[in-house]
């Protein structure tokens, strides 16, 4: 079986919850895009509703490097 | 208010070509690499500026090193050469010019020589035989030595010494001694006590590949041999020589026969690739005026001591043109000369596919037009960051993220914050204020005193315009936007009755000219012709007045400020830099925007030349000095007696455009504006709001994600007990952190990306 290509992945730890839902995010997959191209994470879901949390340092760190380096290609 | 467009892909593999002539015109105008008057006087190319920086530091060995290359004999070159370097040194127009051969003379002497080549040195297959005893035979020996051909020297002299006294016969004993010891340690062969006749000639053209001779062995030979001094060769009878004239000319000759040598040992045509050979002209621009020592140093002696030789080359001001590095933050941020970095941007459009390196500083330049003034060829920075950047734009390549605020902005300012009005009692008017966005973002009070004042004062109808000029697309590359901004105000402008536009802002003046055949005149001529209003006052302490970069090129602009300043009473400091040599503050081009280091480099070196309070005619300086801390005004707070205070955060200044226009409607027009109010309080943490006005997210946003939260219910609850919600506005995910308070909600933190993130199956 081909191993899934995942560039990041986030594990909630159980300290994150849906306030909608009311249930505890666990560790699940997402996709981030841009400008037409496509990277698949593991990032806080709910199981329920589906809201996908990207963390400040996430979207400070790793996310706004990659949005500047496919920027200026 | 309309979105923005991001571009679909980052898969775009066309490009846009640009002229070519169009770039090297423009990349030749920098004389960055043009060489030294010196250097360019020297047919031998002698690094002038960096043998005297080495011999100013004492480094003889360096200096010695970098003289060998286009002396084997240094001494003896030293000893002779007509120095037409030494005519041509800029140092001679305000003083004497440096002695560059009497440096180059005590560097033969004191520099220790360094192990070139060695025994490992590859040596060339192909040999050539020398016949003759002259200093061009010496010479060309010397070159052919330093290029690793096994070469034979054929004299009719007995041993090493004689043969270069009948070549050097000036040179002193001392020297002579010093060369000989320098000859004996060169790879060359001789063969001693050879009659140079037909003989010899037919043995050594058997035995090897090029021949050389003196131009009397040549003589002797062929008599009616051609000799062809570009070449230093008889065609006819394959045969490298020539005739010359002085030391100087002599190694020249050597030289430009060495290698017609190279290309015969190739078997090529000597006359190809070639190359530039001997002095050449130079346009360089060098800047006297740290000029210091500009006597020369007598030798105490027959020549320099060492530590005379060393105060000598000191005196040497190492030509260069480096104005528009001294002058601009940006090009010394990148620390590249305009020609380098302009070839460099240019290719940045023409790549096909990856990386484009140099967007960053294509968006940096603040397109301000300094470059254009200091540099002594007019180099023009922002006519090609400008060019590059409507280029990337047209072919869907230009990046959104560094524009879009501003961009962003701009449509605010001519939508939600757009006004244009007649005065009341007027269909058409005579006048239109249009203060431009800068000033109604950041200093309200002072645009509804200026227009309150003007309504009142100017005779036939002062209309109103509040809206953006369209300099930000101009700024940004988008030649789409900018075109439906002039369009709109046009349009507003005709249905006024096409009246006689007064600017607030230098900058709208300049787009407005540029657009509309309309007369625009600058608030401040118009003061001056009405009188100064009630209320104006000067700084108490003196201050500098700082030139906005759109008044560059318009000394009358430049003028009325300095006579408004003066009639108001205050006194102004002199600064270097001022008028059309003016910094731009770092809000032009959009690089507040795009590279904020660029930007604060900017404005610091603004703020570099006094310590004393600015004085501005653009808001957007007034601004970014204020934002350093600097006590700044714009010449509008004097007049009418306003103090715009501290400056704005990204939110209030667009607060502050709605709240301008919705006070003026009410105050002016009689009209009471519809005002959207929260139907719950929002606060800030102070650490947020600084947060916000960092990462540019606007209180409006932020607004979007939480009433997106009331509607939907949908947010994550961290460990604190916090509150995360978000949403997609435009072409960013913007996150919130808050709690609930009393009636409403306090916010945190807050921060966005522009990605997209969505759950995937699986």
């Amino acid at each position: 079986m081909a191993i899934e290509k995942n560039y990041y992945t986030i594990d909630p730890q159980g300290k994150l919850k849906c306030v909608k839902c009311g249930a505890p995010l666990i560790t699940g997959k997402a996709k981030f895009m841009y400008l037409d191209n496509g990277f698949p994470v593991e990032l806080p879901v709910c199981p329920v509703c589906g809201f996908v949390y990207v963390p400040e340092e996430l979207a400070l760190g790793k996310v706004a490097s990659v949005e500047r380096a496919l920027e200026d290609k | 208010m309309s979105q923005i467009q991001e571009r679909g892909s980052t898969h775009v593999y066309k490009v846009n070509k640009i002229s070519k002539e169009e770039m090297e015109s423009m990349v030749a105008r920098c004389v960055y690499e043009q060489p030294p008057f010196c250097s360019a006087a020297c047919p031998l190319k002698l690094d002038v500026r960096a043998f005297m920086k080495a011999a100013a530091d004492g480094d003889f060995k360096k200096a010695l090193q970098i003289y060998e290359k286009i002396a084997p004999f240094p001494l003896i070159l030293a000893a002779g050469c007509e120095a037409p370097c030494e005519e041509r040194c800029r140092l001679g127009e305000i003083g004497d010019a440096v002695s560059v051969r009497a440096v180059e003379d005590a560097v033969a002497r004191f520099g220790e020589q360094s192990r070139s080549g060695g025994v490992f040195r590859m040596k060339k297959r192909k040999s050539v035989a020398i016949l003759g005893t002259d200093l061009f035979t010496l010479f060309l020996a010397g070159e052919l030595e330093k290029k690793a051909y096994p070469i034979t020297v054929f004299c009719e002299q007995g041993d090493c010494e004689s043969f270069l006294r009948a070549c050097v016969p000036f040179l002193s004993d001392a020297a002579f001694a010093l060369e000989l010891k320098r000859l004996g340690g060169k790879d060359i062969q001789f063969e001693f006590d050879r009659r140079i006749d037909a003989a010899l000639y037919e043995e050594t053209k058997a035995r090897f590949d090029v021949l050389c001779t003196s131009a009397a062995a040549a003589r002797e030979l062929f008599p009616d041999a051609v000799i062809l001094p570009e070449l230093m060769f008889c065609e006819e009878q394959r045969l490298v020589c020539g005739d010359c004239e002085g030391v100087l000319d002599t190694a020249f000759g050597a030289k430009k026969a060495a290698l017609t040598v190279d290309r015969l040992a190739q078997s090529l045509d000597p006359r190809n690739m070639r190359g530039q050979e001997g002095a050449c002209e130079s346009n360089l621009y060098t800047d006297l005026s740290g000029a210091k020592e500009l006597r020369h140093i007598p030798p105490a002696g027959d020549g320099y001591t060492k530590e005379e030789a060393i105060r000598e080359a000191g005196r040497c001001i190492q030509c260069h043109c480096e104005e528009c590095l001294k002058s601009c933050a940006y090009l010394k941020h990148y620390k590249k000369h305009p020609g380098l970095l302009s070839r460099e941007i240019y290719n940045n459009t023409q790549i096909i596919m990856g990386d484009h390196p140099l967007n960053k500083a294509m968006n940096a330049c603040a397109l301000c037009g300094q470059c254009s003034v200091v540099c002594p060829n007019g180099f023009d920075m922002a006519q090609v960051c400008a060019a590059a950047r409507r280029n990337m734009v047209s072919t869907d390549k230009m990046p959104l993220a560094p524009h879009e605020f501003a961009l962003m902005d701009m449509l605010f300012s001519n939508s939600e914050a757009f006004l244009c009005r007649p005065q009341p009692g007027f269909e058409k008017c005579r006048y239109v204020f249009f203060p431009g966005c800068q000033a109604a973002a950041i200093a309200p009070a002072t645009v509804r005193a200026a227009y309150l004042d003007l309504c009142e004062r100017l005779e036939g109808g002062v209309a109103l315009l509040l809206g953006c000029c369209g300099a930000i697309a101009d700024w940004a590359g988008r030649t789409e936007m900018e075109e439906q901004t002039h369009e709109l105000l046009a349009r507003e402008l005709a249905r006024l009755g096409d009246p006689v536009v007064i600017a607030g802002c230098p900058s709208c003046a300049k787009e407005l000219k540029g657009f509309s055949p309309l007369e625009v005149r600058g608030i401040w001529d118009v003061l001056l012709e009405l009188g100064l209003p009630e209320g104006a006052h000067a700084l108490e302490r003196p201050a500098a007045l700082h030139d906005s970069c759109g008044a560059r090129g318009d000394a009358k602009t430049q003028q009325a400020i300095r006579t408004l300043a003066a009639r108001l009473g205050c006194t102004l400091e002199d600064t270097p830099y001022s008028g059309d040599r003016s910094p731009c503050c770092g809000y032009g081009g959009l690089t507040a925007y795009a590279n904020r280091e660029v930007a604060a480099e900017l404005t610091e070196k603004c703020l570099e030349r006094s310590d004393a309070p600015y004085i501005s005619y653009c808001m957007a300086c007034r601004d970014r000095f204020a934002r350093q801390g600097r006590e700044s005004r714009h010449i509008l707070e004097l007049c009418y007696g306003t103090d715009a205070g501290s400056p704005p955060d990204i939110s209030e200044k667009r607060r502050n455009r709605l709240s301008l226009k919705n006070e003026l409607l009410q105050e002016v027009w009689m009209e009471v504006p519809m005002v959207k109010k929260l139907e719950y309080s929002l606060a800030f943490t102070d650490e947020a709001r600084k947060m916000m006005d960092d990462r540019m997210i606007l209180v409006e946003d932020v607004i979007a994600v939480l009433e997106d939260f009331r509607a939907s219910g949908e947010a994550i609850e961290d460990e604190d007990a916090l509150l995360v919600a978000r949403r997609r506005v435009g072409n960013a995910t913007f996150w919130v952190k808050f709690s609930r308070a009393k009636d409403g909600f306090l916010v945190h933190r807050a921060w966005s990306h522009r990605m997209r993130v969505e759950k995937r199956e699986g």
